[in-house]
């Protein structure tokens, strides 16, 4: 392949899944600077009470940004790009289904995000309404300025992203599976991605839908969220929250993937509960469609509604469950090596646990009522999203490094980077659940003085997690440069996983397999 | 968890909530439910907790150790869907007692109409003609007040922990909440959606006093502000 084109114009150009992978991953890193520094200038703010570091209108604008990036551009991508760099590794095929439009799937992101950093700069600034953009709030009458504009047109440019890639990864998986591999045989990130796509598919149109309302009534005073006009803001939060509450599960399911391929690497013991796991990702993937009004306890919807998602939250916690025993199963009378992708692992495990829970409390209305939209709903969020998701991605980090780039990140570096970021994670967080039960609301700039301890030990918490994450990219860095070479298997997965990604050089060749394989 | 927080970081005033001071039977009610369903949940984080490092400290690699080999058990996995399912199914009893409580108030003693504003409530009392805003709101001790809430403008949500009260107000729609205090006292909150640049300011005060001191603060409010003969009636 000689005639590739090299350095910049290659990289503009590739249809290649594995560089679009590598591209959606470099994309979410960067991403996640923003994001990370967005969140430091809000934690700089909160670090004590009455502070002036930010005014109230950059304060919200901040917040909404921190949570769009973190979710639209940081999360969503990160996930796709391991998604496109190993599903085709791991299935067997030589690419993705549709390499051009998996192209045109990353590409769509840029302007996206050109619209979100953009958006600052605009008269008025960024949208201030939340990375919930709750109406009336987000509309013409009270966020008047071109921010919420371009929030909707960027959050569009992303989803019309998610859906073409859904589509690419549901056709790659369903079509180019090797002979021989059945859907039992599929890896378990293969098939977390397969229900994954389907829930993008499935929830993001709706997205799309609220979003061109939103966008209408903005524009063209049509009333679809306007009382006046028989219009209503509740309908604006059943819509959003009916795409917004599968995306957690499109956030996670995939990290569950990746963590169901490391935990029996690192313990040289095969996942343990194989089609349990898989039942369990299809269950969470159909019932996180019909727990969506959990997020709308307070608002004032019909009490049978409150009964109806309450029951529900509590019975997808049910295959939650199922698969954090399945993990403890799957380590239990191993031989554990603690690398760090291991450690990453085994910490989002202990995590997200507590993000379970935390969500379980959540069903109980009596209790939900309480802390939704305090701090407590801040700190279940991150325990999900940061503890869950990031671990797992970051775990993937540390495994995956080495193929894709061939060679090992220094897992000294590594470990000190584990500890900051684990401790940093629960300094900055577990307060936060006592802050919300004792009455601190969240998306505040500022706060009544007695909520001010537990906020300086929070952000105090963010100190230790910018080191973890700067020590990240140094060490990125550095192995790219000087790193030690990786071999085709270096955690020695492949004679017992049997894991394709496991079975070709580091990196793959260009396409990956030259003779496909056959699986037995 | 909780309960080590508790005796750390709190300031010179101290906060109420409906967890460590709940004030009034809804607020107590709410706090038990939450206390129940904690008894359920917190065994199984627990035990993961403790299975997890258990199994990081027992399984850890030793040269020439052999893996185990297992990787299904049937038996197993079925107890750990039922009794995680089982443990909800009753959870979920006191859980609808709690929401039925919180849905359907007794015999109300006064209805106060809570409106909000960016970035103020107003506060009005059909029954006697009162109406104000930006000021605290007053109710009679140890009597149920239920409230209806409506928006001006964008949604906001009217919270005092102490009460165990939080409810989202929206325009163009009327919601409902109720509780009641038993103590005279000051009760603080804040609203608990984002409503715009200074919901962080969007404080609320609630000022129980007795059965004697609100007769003769309803007086006094209409002699400063007679009825206008517009206000609504909820």
């Amino acid at each position: 392949m000689s005639d590739r084109p090299k350095g910049i114009v290659h990289w503009l150009t590739t249809t290649d899944h594995k560089d679009i992978g590598i591209l959606y991953l470099v994309t979410s890193l960067f991403m996640a600077v923003f994001g990370g520094s967005f969140a430091g200038l809000l934690r700089a703010q909160l670090s004590a009470a009455n502070l002036k570091v930010l005014n109230p209108d950059l304060y919200n604008q901040f917040l909404s940004m921190h949570g769009t990036v973190m979710i639209f551009f940081v999360i969503i991508p990160a996930l796709a790009g391991f998604g496109n760099y190993f599903v085709p590794l791991l299935v067997g095929a030589r690419d993705m289904a549709f390499p051009k439009l998996n192209a045109l799937s990353y590409w769509l992101v840029i302007p996206a995000a050109g619209l979100m950093f953009g958006s600052f700069f605009v008269q008025g600034g960024a949208a201030q309404a939340g990375w919930t953009g709750y109406v009336p709030l987000a509309s013409r009458q009270f966020s008047g300025t071109a921010g919420v504009d371009m929030w909707i047109l960027g959050l569009h440019l992303v989803g019309l992203s998610s859906i073409l890639g859904a589509i690419n990864f549901l056709v790659t998986i369903i079509n180019m599976r090797a002979p021989g591999m059945g859907y039992f045989k599929m890896p378990l990130f293969v098939w977390t991605w397969f229900v994954n796509a389907t829930l993008i598919l499935f929830a993001t149109p709706v997205l799309a839908g609220a979003l061109t309302m939103a966008l209408t009534d903005r524009a063209f005073g049509t009333g679809f969220f306007r009382p006046s006009e028989g219009g209503d803001p509740l309908l604006w939060q059943h819509l959003f929250w009916f795409y917004s509450h599968p995306a957690v599960y499109i956030m996670v399911l995939p990290g569950m993937g990746i963590v169901s391929h490391i935990l029996p690497a690192f313990s040289s013991k095969k996942i343990f509960g194989y089609k349990g796991i898989v039942y369990a990702t299809a269950a969470i993937g159909v019932i996180g469609f019909m727990v969506w009004a959990h997020h709308m306890f307070t608002s004032g919807i019909d009490p049978r509604l409150r009964a109806f998602f309450a029951f529900m939250t509590m019975v997808i916690a049910v295959p939650t469950g199922v698969k954090i025993f399945s993990w403890l199963a799957t380590i239990w009378g191993g031989q554990i090596r603690f690398s760090v992708a291991m450690k990453f692992a085994l910490g989002f495990i202990a995590l997200f646990v507590m993000g379970g829970i935390s969500g379980l409390t959540l069903a109980v209305v009596p209790f939900d009522v309480q802390v939704h939209d305090s701090y407590y709903v801040v700190a279940h969020l991150h325990y999900v999203l940061f503890g869950g998701s990031v671990m797992a991605l970051l775990a993937g980090v540390f495994f995956w490094f080495p193929k894709m780039s061939g060679r090992i990140l220094d897992e000294k570096l590594g470990n000190v980077i584990f500890w900051l970021i684990f401790l940093g994670m629960n300094i900055t967080f577990l307060p936060m659940h006592w802050l919300g039960i004792v009455g601190m609301a969240r998306r505040i700039y500022t706060y009544r003085p007695e909520f001010e301890f537990w906020n300086q030990v929070a952000s105090f918490g963010y100190i230790l997690l910018f080191a973890g994450g700067m020590l990240l990219l140094y060490n990125m860095f550095k192995t790219l440069r000087k790193g030690e070479r990786a071999a085709d298997d270096p955690w020695g997965a492949y004679p017992l996983q049997r894991t394709l990604d496991w079975s070709v050089s580091s990196p793959p060749p260009v396409e990956n397999f030259a003779k496909i394989p056959e699986i037995v | 968890m909780l309960l080590g927080f508790a005796a750390f970081g709190w300031a010179d005033e101290p906060i109420t909530n409906w967890l460590t001071n709940p004030e009034g039977p809804l607020a107590r009610t709410i706090r038990s439910n939450f206390y129940f369903s904690m008894a359920a949940f917190l065994p199984f984080l627990l035990l993961s907790e403790v299975l997890l490092v258990y199994a990081i400290f027992r399984f850890k690699a030793k040269p020439g150790g052999q893996a185990a080999t297992f990787h299904e058990n049937l038996r197993l996995e079925i107890l750990w869907t039922v009794i995680p399912a089982l443990t909800l199914a009753i959870t979920a009893i006191p859980t609808y007692k709690t929401m039925r409580a919180m849905e359907v108030p007794p015999k109300s003693d006064l209805v106060v109409a809570v409106i909000g504003h960016q970035f103020f409530w107003e506060y009005r009392y059909p029954k006697y003609g009162v109406q104000f805003a930006e000021e605290a709101m007053v109710v009679p001790a140890g009597k149920v007040i239920t409230l209806n809430l409506s928006s001006v403008d964008v949604v906001h949500s009217w919270w005092v922990p102490a009460f165990g009260v939080k409810q989202d107000a929206n325009p163009g729609r009327i919601t409902h909440a109720w509780f009641q205090a038993d103590n005279p006292g000051r009760y603080k909150g804040q609203c608990a959606e984002l409503c715009g640049k200074l919901h962080a300011k969007m404080y609320i005060d609630v000022r129980v006093v007795t059965p004697e001191e609100f007769e003769q603060w309803i007086l006094e409010k209409k002699g400063i502000a007679p009825p206008d003969g517009t206000m609504e009636n909820q």
